[in-house]
């Protein structure tokens, strides 16, 4: 038995000044698997993360939600188990196992105690190579999905996440089809069949281990389970597509509302840009911790709202710079003038060396809690070097890119990215109350009601 | 076996624990919890004040949580927006959560930043400013969060329209965040002895988990906190909720997509031996895909989109709550139906074996994987240590669930899940 001093004792040893990704292995199996093994002694628990290539970019238009569809239904009845058996004896291991789909892949995360790994390995192997994707399941994901989608709309906030989608990107483009009631009505089995036959292959698959286990019989298992899946053909990614963006406001229409949730967007940046790590910094001080610009602002300083952010996309395509707030009806006119405001101020004054030193701080002193550390943090880690292409410097260099990046560089960076104009809205709330109000925003005006089917697609 | 086996190694796990917190009492009623852990270079430090809604009064319902942010807006070294510029600045960030019990500060930081936040909490442990112009920006903050988390969610609303009907007497009557009228009307005064009774030392539990050592912990607590003088702790809740005498039923009708429904058993506090049993119940019925009610309603009838249970730890009699959505087209009084034959169920057939090791095995496994973070940490020991009576219970909760019996299921079942005990609210969807 071990004590827990032990157990948590650090397998990195950290300084302030740097940080470094425990040591891991990468090997490619005959079949085309790659496999990362990280085991890190401590908490007995082990995690599996599995991805494959594709994700939302890779669900043909008009049938958006096939990945994440399928990938729900891996643990819904295999060669070997029935879906209650699986569940059965995932709970009564008392492990997890989620199954779900980004922009650029699938991923199913699974963890067991370490003592669990090879039964924990047999689940998640199952389920991803052996899914038999029974009929009368297919049928049963399908319309409790279709009913999902509807019930969204009963959280505005995630709503308005929905709606934002085909209006800044386009339907043409895959990041801009959101899944709804008619998509997923669009769906089959054979569909379903096919496309796992297609995706779910060795050239495809990323399979990484982390935690507490060791090495060797892990990998033995990997061999024998994901080593003899067909190794298939890799997933070619989608020719390289631009957000429609462009200045348009899209007024959604809830009668009920008493607030109203905007949006305000404009086209932001790819994961492997290189000036990510310098982007998302300068993100920071805009819209990405609690003293930012814009939560001081419409927050701090004026009570308008309960939080004000930006978020930066980071995907394989380039994505979107979003801020992202609600205010109550009555001063939406208030609270988006604001918004724009500091955006308009902070690319004209750029930043002072005093923000960006409390920047550099802040992204180097929160980083080990975000990414360092769990298991399931570095796997996340892990598998976006692998699918993005990227290297260990991703963790490894981290402090050090972030100290290169110089107040002059900073500010172009601000100018070049953060721009006031052909800015594109997406609003939410009581379109009697501010219609009149938020129609200054933009060239052309778009307006949909909540309840009709779709996202505005 | 097998299920069995794991069941053991967790519990071995937990007991690996006791021998590495610290903990100490100061002579003004501190107690401080310390947990060393060097695995990454930052600190958990998290402060349990034991004072929340059920301190309040008809007039000032919401103002603890209100004070949860007025403790962010200046003291009298550290002024306005300076204890998170300052916190930014050294590598670190915070958050805050208010409850029915406890208002809890929960910051994470670098440890290089470990005095300087010694030195910003006592700051605003003692000596918090009361700016007019400050209080009135921030109640607008406040108002902008009630209207995202109650007035405009479904579930929100229903929730707290169904505490509302359930608590009669007690104060876990009215909401945490407050009435609308009360949000509007807090007086300076009631801030003021709100934050002398609450934020003495002798009613706050501290705990510091991570990259530090107790030493250090220890002389900073002595020189930035010893000296803060304690106070005569908040006055005794003494209501206690009469009795429900009779099942209750709340409608609330709303704009929406499907209907939503929460149903409230009275149950007692924590420190009850029956909330362990509690615990494994909600276990048996909604943890993972193949518990009673999610293969029943979810999977095999497919009436409802989700459904879930919440038995949240009090200090006084709290409540056992399931939640549900129906389907599209599903008639709220199906799933309200096969929800109470379920419950039937417990009451009159014992738990099989497996089923049981099943529900105990996930509640420990969850309970360890809070264990991974120094966060998760520091939030168990201050929650056992408060609504346990002593973090040790932490490292024996394991056997309290191993101690479970289907015989306890029964009779707990039988005592606290009966048509009498019961609040049902519906969210009745509305057409305009």
């Amino acid at each position: 038995m071990k004590k827990l001093t032990l157990i948590l004792c650090s397998v990195f040893a950290l300084h302030a000044a740097e940080v470094r990704l425990p040591k891991y292995t990468r090997e490619v199996l005959p079949n085309g698997v790659v496999v990362y093994l990280m085991p890190k002694p401590g908490v007995p628990l082990v995690n599996f993360r599995i991805l494959v290539k594709g994700g939302l970019e890779a669900d043909p238009n008009g049938m958006s939600g096939l990945s994440a569809v399928t990938a729900q239904l891996l643990r819904s009845g295999t060669a070997r188990r029935t879906a209650e058996q699986f569940s059965a004896e995932l709970d009564g291991l008392g492990g997890t196992f989620l199954a779900t789909s980004n922009e650029q892949y699938t991923v199913i995360a699974s963890e067991f105690l370490r003592k669990d790994l090879a039964t924990g390995l047999d689940l998640t192997a199952d389920a991803l190579l052996h899914a038999s994707f029974p009929e009368s399941e297919v049928k049963k994901v399908l319309s409790r999905s279709i009913d999902g989608a509807r019930a969204m709309k009963d959280n505005p906030q995630a709503a308005i996440g929905q709606y934002f989608k085909p209006f800044f990107y386009g339907v043409a483009h895959p990041y801009g089809r959101p899944v709804d009631e008619a998509s997923l009505g669009r769906l089959t089995r054979d569909g379903i069949v096919a496309f796992a036959g297609r995706m779910n292959v060795g050239r495809n698959m990323t399979v990484i281990v982390a935690g507490d286990f060791d090495a060797a019989p892990a990998l033995e298992g990997l061999r024998k389970t994901f080593g003899a899946a067909p190794a298939g053909t890799a997933y070619p990614w989608a020719a390289e597509a631009k957000p429609v963006a462009g200045a348009r406001l899209l007024l959604i229409d809830k009668p009920d509302a008493t607030q109203t949730y905007f949006r305000i967007a404009q086209p932001g940046i790819s994961r492997t840009d290189p000036d990510r790590t310098s982007l998302q910094l300068i993100n920071t001080l805009f819209g990405g911790r609690f003293t930012s610009l814009l939560n001081d602002a419409l927050r701090v300083s004026s009570g308008l709202t309960y939080g004000a952010n930006s978020i930066m996309d980071l995907h394989r395509e380039p994505g979107a710079i979003t801020i992202s707030t609600y205010t109550r009806t009555e001063t939406t006119g208030k609270a988006m003038d604001m918004a724009l405001d500091v955006l308009k101020r902070l690319n004209k004054d750029g930043i002072s060396a005093e923000q960006l030193a409390s920047a550099k701080a802040y992204v180097k002193g929160t980083y080990p809690t975000q990414a360092l550390e769990t298991s399931d943090q570095l796997a996340t880690m892990l598998g976006d070097i692998e699918v993005f292409g990227l290297n260990k410097g991703e963790v490894d260099d981290l402090f050090s890119r972030i100290d290169a990046l110089t107040l002059e560089r900073a500010n172009e960076l601000i100018r070049k990215h953060l721009k006031p104009e052909g800015l594109t809205f997406v609003v939410l709330g009581n379109a009697s109350k501010i219609r009149d109000v938020v129609k200054k925003y933009a060239p052309t005006v778009k307006e949909v009601k909540a309840t009709e089917p779709g996202f505005g697609n | 076996m097998r299920v069995f086996l794991s069941f053991l190694l967790v519990t071995c796990a937990l007991q690996a624990q006791p021998g590495t917190v610290k903990s100490h009492i100061l002579p003004n009623g501190l107690k401080v919890l310390i947990q060393e852990d060097h695995g990454i270079p930052n600190v958990a430090m998290y402060l349990f004040f034991k004072i929340g809604a059920r301190n309040e009064r008809p007039g000032t319902t919401g103002v603890s949580h209100f004070f949860e942010h007025m403790m962010f807006n200046g003291a009298k070294k550290y002024g306005p927006k300076q204890f998170d510029n300052e916190m930014e600045k050294a590598g670190g960030n915070n958050n805050a959560y208010t409850s029915p019990d406890l208002t809890v500060y929960t910051d994470w930081f670098p440890s290089t930043a470990l005095e300087l936040m010694f030195d910003m909490e006592a700051d605003r442990m003692q000596n918090l400013a009361f700016d007019p112009k400050i209080i009135e920006s921030e109640r607008g903050v406040v108002y902008s969060e009630r209207r995202t988390s109650v007035d405009n969610s479904n579930s929100g609303i229903l929730f707290e329209q169904m505490r509302a009907a359930a608590f009669t007497a007690h104060p876990y009557h009215w909401p945490v965040v407050g009435w609308p009228s009360d949000i509007e009307g807090w007086t300076m005064e009631d801030l003021r002895s709100h934050y002398k009774t609450g934020y003495a030392p002798n009613n706050c539990v501290l705990v510091v988990v991570g990259d530090v050592t107790e030493q250090q912990v220890m002389a900073l607590t002595k020189k930035y906190l010893e000296a803060i003088p304690q106070q005569p702790p908040p006055p005794v809740v003494r209501t206690k909720e009469p009795e429900q005498l009779g099942e209750r039923r709340v409608i609330v009708r709303k704009q929406a997509q499907l209907p939503v429904q929460l149903i409230g058993y009275h149950v007692p506090d924590s420190r009850d031996a029956d909330a362990t049993v509690l615990e494994v119940i909600d276990a048996l019925l909604t943890s993972g895909q193949s518990s009673r009610l999610y293969s029943r309603m979810v999977d095999k009838d497919q009436i409802a989109l989700n459904v879930g249970a919440q038995v949240s730890r009090s200090l006084d009699p709290g409540l056992f709550v399931f939640s549900m959505t129906p389907r599209s087209g599903i008639d709220p009084a199906r799933t309200e139906k096969v929800l109470f034959e379920e419950i039937e169920k417990l009451r009159t057939a014992p738990v099989p074996d497996a089923e049981l090791q099943k529900a105990k095995n996930q509640l420990l496994a969850r309970q360890y994987r809070q264990l991974k973070t120094i966060s998760g940490r520091a939030n168990l020991l201050g929650t056992y240590e408060i609504y346990r009576g002593d973090y040790n219970k932490l490292f024996t909760s394991d056997k309290d669930i191993e101690a479970v019996t289907a015989a306890d299921i029964r009779r707990v079942a039988t005592k606290y899940f009966s048509e009498k005990n019961r609040t049902v609210a519906t969210l009745i969807p509305e057409v305009k």
